[in-house]
C-alpha cells in the first residue's frame, strides 16, 4: 500500500467537496489557458507577419493613415495612392537601407465563386525585399506576368489553378505561409508590371470592369532601416522631408495592437486573478477543514509509524491530484473553447491571429499545469504543515 | 526491554496544572503480559502514550530495547513505532475510507521495506481474528466487535515486539472480551510479544500475569 492510495481513497470519500475543488481549479486553468493562448496567438502572428513584411517602416499617404493601419492589421482591402517618385525620395533619406514600393488594387466581385474583394498587391521585383526572399526559397525564379502568389487564407484556390482578374487569367504558382496578418494572408501578390498589364487590358475587354490603376502612383513604400539608426528616427526624417506622407513604424503599429489587446484582455485577466484568489482561498479553507476533520486519523496514522513527512505528503498528494485534475480539465475545456470559437475570436478582436506552434502549445500547457498545481499545493501548504506538526497524542485526543 | 525512569507529564486545564503522570518508573521485560488498572483520569492513557512516543514527557526517560525514544529524531521515532510498537485503542481506530484488508495493511504504507509480502500475513491475521468474510467491508459496515478485531489484526501486521492496548475490550460484550484476551495471550505465548494493557476493569486485568495500579498519576504494583 502506498500513501498515494490513501490520498485517492480520501478524495473519493468526500466526492462533492473534491469536485468543488476540481471545478475551482478548472475555471482558473481554463480562463488562463484560453487567454494566454489567444495572446500568444496574436503575438506569434504579429511576429510572423512583420517578419514576412520585412519592413521597419511603411510610408503611406498621410490622409490614408487609418486606412493603411486597418489594411496592415485587419487586411481590409483598400486602395490609396501617392506619387511614384516618393520611393526615390525616401531612398535618399538618412538611415534608409532599402526602400521598395507596392501598389494596391481591389479585385472586382466575382460572380463565379465565393471570393469577395481581394487585395491585389503589386510589387517591384528589382527592389522588393518582402516577397522576393520567399520566391527565391520556394519558386527559385521570378514571377511571370501571368503568375500570382496567394496568401494562405485564400483557400478557394489551389496552386496550379487559375483566377480571372479583371478579365485576365492568372495562374497561382505559390501560397505564402500563414502569418495570421490578413494583409498578407488575404492578398494576391504579383509584379507591378503584371498589374499594369491587367489594368491596361481591362480597359479594352468587353464586359469587364476597368481596373483603373492610376498611372505613376504607388500605395506604400516599405522601408528597411540601417542597423545603426532607429526606425523612429528615420520615420521622423521621412515625415520631415516629404510632405503629405505618414511613416508608420511597424513596431509601433504592433505595439498599438498589443496595447489594444492588453486593454481588452486586462478585464479577463482581472477576472482570472479574482478567480485564482478565490480558488486559493477555497482550497485553503477546504484543506483546513479536512485537517480538522481528520485530526484523529492523522494522530492514528502517526501512532502507526507515519512520519511527519508521510503526513505532509498525504495532504499534498491529495491537493496535487485534485489541482492537477482541475488543471488538465481546464486546459481541455479552454482548448476546446478557443478552437470552437476561433472564428468568433478572430472576427471580434479584428487583430492578427495565428495558432501557436506545437512547442509553444506544450509550453503553455506546462505553464498552466504548473500554475494549477501551484494553486492547489500552495493553498494546502499551511494546512499540511499544521497537520504534520500535530503531536500524535493531542491529535488523537483532539479528534475525540 | 521497556524501561521508564522518573517519568512525569503535566497538563494545563484552564488555570489549573494537572499532573497526569507523576514521577513514574517501570521496567517491563520482553514477553511480559501485564496490565495497569486505574479509574478514568488516573493518567494511565497518558502513561501509555508516553511509552509509545506519542507525547513528550516533561521529565524522565523512556527506553525501548536500550534506545531512549526522546533522544532520537522524529523519523527514527516514527520508524520505531512502525516496526516495534503498536497500539490498540478503546475507540474505533479504523480509517473509514479504507476497507478491512486496507486498514490491516495500513502500517505497511509507512514501512521502508516495501518489498515485504504483507498480503498473505494480513489474510492470516484477519482469519485469526475471525473476520475473513469481511475483508472488503468498510468500517461503517462492521459491528463494534468486528471493528475492534480488524484493529487488532492491524496492530500485528508489522510483527511488533510491543503492543500497547488502551481499554482494548471497552464497550464489548463479555464473550468478545474473553475471545480477544485469549487472542492476546496466544500472541504473547506464541510470538513473545510484550503486552501492556491499561484498563479500568480489575476483571480484565486478571487475565494478565502482572498487574499495576495507577492513581493520580502514581504507579504501584497491585
Amino acid at each position: 500500500m502506498k500513501v498515494s492510495h490513501i490520498a485517492l481513497k480520501n478524495i473519493k470519500r468526500k466526492f462533492f467537496r473534491s469536485i468543488a475543488i476540481i471545478i475551482s481549479v478548472t475555471v482558473v486553468a481554463a480562463t488562463l489557458f484560453s487567454v494566454t493562448t489567444v495572446m500568444d496567438s496574436v503575438e506569434t502572428s504579429l511576429e510572423k507577419g512583420t517578419a514576412r513584411l520585412g519592413a521597419d517602416i511603411m510610408v503611406v499617404p498621410a490622409k490614408a493613415q487609418a486606412q493603411a493601419k486597418a489594411t496592415l492589421l485587419a487586411g481590409e482591402p483598400s486602395t490609396f495612392y501617392m506619387d511614384r517618385n516618393i520611393v526615390d525620395r525616401v531612398r535618399k533619406i538618412e538611415g534608409v537601407k532599402a526602400a521598395s514600393s507596392q501598389v494596391f488594387l481591389k479585385t472586382a466581385k466575382y460572380k463565379c465563386c465565393a471570393v469577395n474583394d481581394m487585395q491585389l498587391i503589386g510589387f517591384n521585383p528589382s527592389t522588393d525585399f518582402s516577397i522576393k526572399p520567399w520566391l527565391i526559397k520556394k519558386l527559385s525564379r521570378p514571377l511571370r506576368d501571368n503568375e500570382i502568389i496567394m496568401g494562405r487564407e485564400l483557400t478557394a484556390f489551389d496552386v496550379g489553378s487559375s483566377i480571372r482578374i479583371y478579365g485576365k487569367d492568372m495562374k497561382v504558382v505559390g501560397m505564402l505561409d500563414e502569418t495570421g496578418m490578413k494583409f498578407i494572408d488575404n492578398s494576391v501578390f504579383m509584379p507591378y508590371s503584371a498589374m499594369e498589364k491587367i489594368s491596361e487590358e481591362s480597359k479594352t475587354k468587353k464586359g469587364v470592369k476597368a481596373a483603373n490603376l492610376p498611372i505613376d502612383k504607388i500605395s506604400t513604400v516599405l522601408v528597411q532601416v540601417a542597423p545603426e539608426i532607429s526606425a523612429e528616427r528615420v520615420a521622423i526624417f521621412i515625415e520631415h522631408e516629404i510632405d503629405g506622407v505618414k511613416a508608420l513604424v511597424t513596431e509601433h503599429v504592433i505595439s498599438s495592437v498589443r496595447k489594444q489587446l492588453f486593454v481588452l484582455l486586462r478585464s479577463v485577466f482581472s477576472i482570472s486573478i479574482i478567480l485564482w484568489v478565490m480558488a486559493l482561498l477555497l482550497i485553503g479553507v477546504v484543506f483546513s477543514m479536512i485537517v480538522n476533520e481528520r485530526q484523529r486519523e492523522i494522530g492514528l496514522l502517526r501512532s502507526m509509524g507515519a512520519s511527519k513527512g508521510n503526513i505532509f505528503r498525504l495532504i499534498m498528494t491529495e491537493a496535487s491530484i485534485l489541482s492537477l485534475s482541475g488543471g488538465i480539465l481546464g486546459i481541455i475545456i479552454g482548448g476546446v473553447f478557443i478552437y470552437v470559437f476561433r472564428g468568433l475570436i478572430r472576427s471580434s478582436l479584428n487583430i492578427p491571429y495565428l495558432w501557436p506552434s506545437p512547442l509553444e502549445f506544450i509550453i503553455l500547457i506546462a505553464i498552466c499545469l504548473f500554475l494549477s498545481l501551484a494553486t492547489g499545493t500552495g493553498a494546502a501548504l499551511y494546512p499540511a504543515i499544521r497537520s504534520m506538526r500535530m503531536e500524535p497524542y493531542e491529535a488523537i485526543r483532539g479528534g475525540e | 526491554m521497556i524501561e521508564v525512569k522518573d517519568l512525569s507529564k503535566t497538563y494545563k486545564v484552564g488555570t489549573d496544572i494537572v499532573k497526569a503522570v507523576d514521577n513514574v518508573s517501570l521496567k517491563v521485560e520482553k514477553g511480559e503480559f501485564l496490565s495497569i488498572v486505574g479509574h478514568s483520569g488516573s493518567g494511565k492513557t497518558t502513561f501509555l502514550s508516553l511509552i509509545g512516543g506519542l507525547t513528550k514527557p516533561d521529565s524522565g526517560t523512556v527506553s525501548i530495547e536500550g534506545t531512549d525514544i526522546w533522544s532520537i529524531s522524529d523519523n527514527k521515532l516514527s520508524e520505531l513505532r512502525n516496526l516495534k510498537i503498536n497500539f490498540i485503542y478503546q475507540f474505533s481506530s479504523l480509517i473509514p475510507t479504507l476497507d478491512v484488508i486496507e486498514n490491516v495493511l495500513l502500517p505497511t504504507a509507512f514501512s521502508r521495506d516495501k518489498d515485504k509480502k504483507y498480503c498473505d500475513y494480513a489474510m492470516e491475521l484477519i482469519e485469526t481474528v475471525g473476520i475473513q468474510d469481511k475483508i472488503k467491508s468498510y468500517p461503517s459496515q462492521l459491528s463494534g466487535g468486528q471493528q475492534r478485531r480488524a484493529a487488532i489484526a492491524r496492530a500485528f501486521i508489522n510483527r511488533p515486539s510491543i503492543i500497547l492496548a488502551d481499554e482494548p475490550t471497552g464497550d464489548l460484550d463479555e464473550e468478545t472480551e474473553i475471545e480477544i484476551m485469549n487472542l492476546f495471550k496466544e500472541m504473547n505465548k506464541n510470538n513473545g510479544i510484550t503486552f501492556l494493557i491499561v484498563t479500568h476493569s480489575s476483571e480484565l486485568a486478571k487475565h494478565t500475569n502482572k498487574q499495576y495500579r495507577m492513581l493520580n498519576g502514581k504507579l504501584n504494583e497491585a
